[in-house]
């Protein structure tokens, strides 16, 4: 694994130095790499087992192969499982990021009464159980309005609690505005509409970004809710679970290690268009 | 209808000619669709979960014979309650094991490790979380069990003669699993007020004549206090409710509540299943309302 320690730096180099510091921080140091091999382990073996031969993914690891991988992109169960997770996970990440953005601006601007119990109140779907949102929404649909469960009741359970995340995120940046910002543009006549496109917006971007990010992360792995919401059309952690209880095989590591270098891959990308973005900003304020 | 409600929290402490210009950014409509989806889709069904739990299921069909049966049965259980006790001591257990990791490692991380790659550190924190959560449960199966790798290297070494079962399907390695899942949200959450404290508060301690223990207990814990609240409340809860590492990893001696909770709704049984399940509720929703200043969601998902 790699080290994270490359270029240490002490803030306080002037610190006067006790003997004991230096094995401080060597024990420390010790103890964040050990941590970090708990939390690697078992993704290590994850992607390990989807290059293993046996049928069942585990040890001992008896030859290379590149089997599972052609299985996994054949199999029509597991693919399309993917397409819905994916599906669910990009209408969940558009409605919520709309819908919780807009909830924040009413809940910081609007004059709310009681914010305190407004922040609980967006705060109990995401801190109950899962399980009790899953069980509550299945008996509403089934029992209540006698729906049919399918890829949309997926989608209104992920909402329960992808909303919050997207209000309290959105909420957090908005608090922290400077309103003189706009009422400075407001004396400069924009109105509101144009406030929120070229003021507001470009500057909380971020957070709402984050909040759609968090919104996909949550959504596309959901195990729980989506357990008891969904329809004949699987999602990949439930088709995962089902093979869990009948037997495992590589293919989902396949699958999973796929995902896990999609993702990767996606960020290291992203770094390197702001770091590009960047390094062009500063070549144009240069000349 | 908003100028009407407006006092307290959004108003500006010195606002420039009252009343002025101050929509529709100031409007609550928006919050129109959100209020829809959490008061129908949440609200609306924990409501009706709540009318169940005192019905009663009869042949799989549920009928509106209103009594209290649900509930008596989980307190007058031989089993439940303890469950319930056994449920709450795991979760303080791996709560304090989280926090004891956790705080060295983000102080580590602060403290002597440079910016930029504290950033990436927390990054790899994270990305646990973009692979498949039951994957990476089921892993450790590969880890802990009787020909995982620990009974391998324990074999190869001579230290045991023969594969232990002490560290699957039992308690011990729902513990290590729940451990390894809920760490990440006490890093993060320690981190954020880590981040915020000033070092140079310790070297001043010091001296003063303070030993670097009592630096770091008088002057450090005091000030990170809210962020080992935050921590403990986002690595607690979720564990009150946790089934599946249980189901995947803990075998029969491994069961929390939640367990019971779901094999009575996949029994049909939706009643009596609401009724724990409410209790579960009730009793997380008292600690929310009691900690409800720490709820620092954002602080634990929106870094990195």
């Amino acid at each position: 694994m790699w080290s994270p320690v490359a270029e240490r730096i002490d803030p306080l180099e002037s610190m006067p130095v006790s003997p004991y510091a230096r094995l401080t921080r060597r024990l420390l140091w010790v103890l964040a790499a050990l941590v970090m091999a708990f939390l690697y382990l078992p993704i290590v073996l994850l992607v390990i087992f989807s290059f293993n031969e046996p049928r069942t993914p585990g040890l001992p690891i008896t030859g290379l192969t590149f089997d599972w991988y052609a299985k996994a992109l054949s199999n029509r169960v597991l693919l399309d499982a993917v397409r819905n997770s994916i599906v669910v996970a990009a209408i969940v990440a558009i409605a919520a990021t709309v819908i919780g953005t807009m909830a924040a601006f009413a809940l910081v601007r609007g004059g709310i009464r009681f914010p305190g119990a407004a922040r609980v109140f967006a705060t109990l779907p995401i801190m109950l159980p899962g399980m009790l949102l899953g069980i509550a929404i299945l008996i509403f649909m089934r029992r209540v309005l006698d729906l049919q469960l399918s890829l949309l009741t997926v989608v209104a359970g992920h909402l329960v609690f992808t909303v919050p995340f997207v209000i309290l995120i959105v909420a957090a940046s908005l608090q922290g505005f400077d309103r003189n910002l706009e009422w400075a543009a407001a004396d400069l006549g924009a109105d509101s509409r144009r406030t929120v496109r070229h003021i507001i917006l470009p500057l909380i971007w971020p957070s709402i970004l984050a909040g759609a990010l968090i919104s996909v992360t949550l959504s596309i792995d959901e195990f729980v809710v989506t357990f008891f919401t969904v329809g004949p059309q699987l999602t990949l952690p439930i088709y995962i679970y089902t093979q869990i209880k009948f037997g495992v095989t590589p293919e989902v590591n396949a699958i999973a290690t796929l995902m896990l270098g999609t993702t990767l891959g996606l960020i290291v990308l992203g770094m390197a268009l702001v770091a590009l973005r960047r390094r062009l900003r500063r070549g144009k304020e240069g000349s | 209808m908003t100028h009407a409600m407006a006092g307290g929290h959004g108003v500006p402490p010195a606002e420039p000619e009252a009343g002025r210009q101050r929509r529709p950014l100031t409007r609550l409509w928006p919050a129109l669709p959100a209020v829809l989806v959490l008061g129908v889709l949440f609200l609306g069904s924990m409501a009706f979960m709540v009318v169940f739990s005192f019905w009663r299921t009869v042949d799989l069909d549920i009928v509106a014979d209103w009594n209290l049966d649900n509930y008596v049965k989980f307190f007058t259980s031989p089993t439940y309650p303890g469950t319930f006790v056994k449920t709450l001591v795991m979760a303080a257990v791996v709560t304090v094991t989280c926090l004891a990791l956790a705080l060295p490692f983000t102080y580590f991380l602060v403290r002597y490790v440079a910016r930029r790659w504290q950033r990436i550190v927390l990054l790899a924190v994270i990305v646990p979380f973009w692979t498949s959560y039951l994957l990476r449960v089921y892993a450790w199966q590969a880890i802990l069990g009787e020909r995982g790798v620990i009974n391998q290297v324990l074999l190869s070494l001579g230290i045991i003669d023969e594969p232990t079962r002490l560290l699957s399907y039992n308690n011990v390695s729902v513990y290590i699993v729940l451990v390894y899942v809920y760490f990440p949200f006490a890093a993060l959450a320690l981190y954020a007020t880590l981040e915020r404290f000033d070092f140079g508060q310790l070297k001043a301690a010091q001296d003063l004549g303070a030993r670097p223990d009592q630096a770091l207990r008088h002057i450090l814990l005091p000030q990170i206090r809210p962020g080992i609240i935050t921590a403990c409340i986002f690595v607690f809860i979720p564990i009150i409710g946790e089934f599946l590492t249980p189901i995947i990893v803990g075998g029969t001696q491994g069961v929390l509540i939640g367990n019971p909770v779901i094999n009575f709704f996949r029994a049909g049984q939706i009643t009596q299943g609401a009724a724990f399940a409410l209790i579960i509720a009730a009793f997380v929703t008292v600690l929310l309302i009691v900690f409800r200043r720490h709820l620092q969601v954002e602080d634990v998902v929106a870094r990195g």
